[in-house]
């Protein structure tokens, strides 16, 4: 018993102390022209939705709600951002060749038709980055639209 | 005592899954800068094999450049699936480690094969970093890096998706693989055929049809548009 107890405020201990450690944030107020939102000219209602259910794990900055700044849920955080940006960048979309923007765009358009993206997870804690039916079909229309035009 | 038990488990399993995930980020990082010193390797590989005159596609080469210097390889990604095909295919078997890593993956969708189709995968990616770029003059090599990067991608993703992503990257890959022989040629006889309800092409080794994005489904869907050498 007492063993147990000096094992738990240890750990919590290590659980305030890990709250130390420095942890590097995603963020950045720059508009680069190479953002998707820019090159492709999007209307303030899709950049709304890209900017909310997207642009958290895929450009350079990440808008941080405050329990995601506590250890060890913003290492989680970390992870999924360098990952996602690893995949697609929107800050930096213009940067890529034409034969990856067709390939990214259709990777983006039947992510988000098949529910894949915004991950699960993500979407189960950050509640308003969850696309309804109506925002993915308004969504997808103009992904492909661009699409299109690409080819 | 029990509760006691039970907040010290909670404590101990987060610490330990913060530790876990700290450490898998590192051991990523670990994993990119080995895997591009690797390719960094592998480029002076090939720089050194082709110095010791080993390449057996000298002739071809030259005739690649002629080709080239008179435009007819522009960089113009949006014609290039457009091409015409067969009268640009030269006889070229530096491609052939990569048509046949996209012909397993081919082979592999065919038959509803998942596992098949990553194996393909991996060998796609090995196939690329065992090509000889040496070869390549300034504007194949633009658009060559273009093509690779874009199958890289979607070779990585058919490693290591279920079979419904594999088959999307699959259509993208088809594209690159048949620009890539646009690009550069082949000295196999392959047939480009056409997936109507895809809207995409894709390439096989057999003159009958069987179509790798619905496997058993719809196997016989599709038509041949044009025979490659």
């Amino acid at each position: 018993m007492k063993i147990l107890k000096k094992i738990v405020i240890l750990l919590i201990i290590v659980l305030i102390g890990i709250q130390f450690v420095p942890t590097t944030y995603n963020t950045s107020n720059e508009v680069l022209e190479t953002d998707f939102t820019k090159i492709y000219n999007a209307p303030q209602n899709i950049k709304n939705l890209l900017k909310t259910s997207c642009y958290d794990c895929h450009s350079n900055n990440t808008n941080y709600p405050w329990y995601s700044k506590i250890q060890p849920g913003a290492w989680f955080m970390e992870n999924h951002i360098n990952e996602g940006k690893e995949e697609l960048n929107f800050n930096t979309f213009g940067e890529y060749s034409g034969r990856r923007k067709k390939s990214k765009l259709k990777s983006i358009i039947s992510q988000i038709r098949d529910d894949e993206m915004p991950i699960a997870s993500y979407a189960l804690v950050h509640r308003d980055a969850k696309l309804s039916e109506e925002d993915k079909a308004m969504i997808t229309k103009w992904l492909n639209n661009i699409r299109e035009n690409l080819k | 005592m029990k509760n006691l038990k039970t907040t010290f488990s909670i404590l101990l399993f987060t610490v330990l899954i913060s530790t876990v995930s700290s450490c898998k980020n590192d051991a990523k990082k670990a994993d990119t800068d080995g895997e591009m010193q690797t390719m960094e390797m592998n480029k002076e590989g090939m720089d050194h094999d082709n110095s010791d005159g080993h390449h057996d596609n000298d002739g071809e080469e030259a005739e690649m450049s002629h080709d080239n210097s008179d435009g007819h390889h522009d960089n113009d990604n949006a014609a290039s699936t457009d091409r015409d095909i067969a009268a640009s295919t030269q006889k070229n078997g530096a491609t052939s480690e990569i048509i046949d890593s996209y012909l397993q993956i081919k082979n592999a969708l065919v038959a509803d094969d998942k596992d098949g189709a990553a194996k393909g995968g991996s060998m796609m990616l090995m196939a690329f970093s065992n090509f000889d770029m040496s070869q390549l003059n300034e504007a194949q090599h633009k658009e060559y890096m273009e093509i690779y990067e874009s199958a890289k991608e979607q070779a990585e993703h058919i490693v290591k998706s279920p079979i419904d992503h594999q088959r999307e990257h699959f259509e993208t890959m088809s594209t690159d693989v048949n620009d890539l022989i646009t690009l550069l040629g082949t000295d196999k006889t392959l047939y480009l055929d056409y997936c109507p309800m895809k809207k995409v092409n894709w390439l096989s080794e057999t003159k009958d049809i069987k179509n790798p994005f619905y496997g058993s489904k719809m196997m016989t869907c599709g038509n041949m548009k044009k025979q490659i050498n």
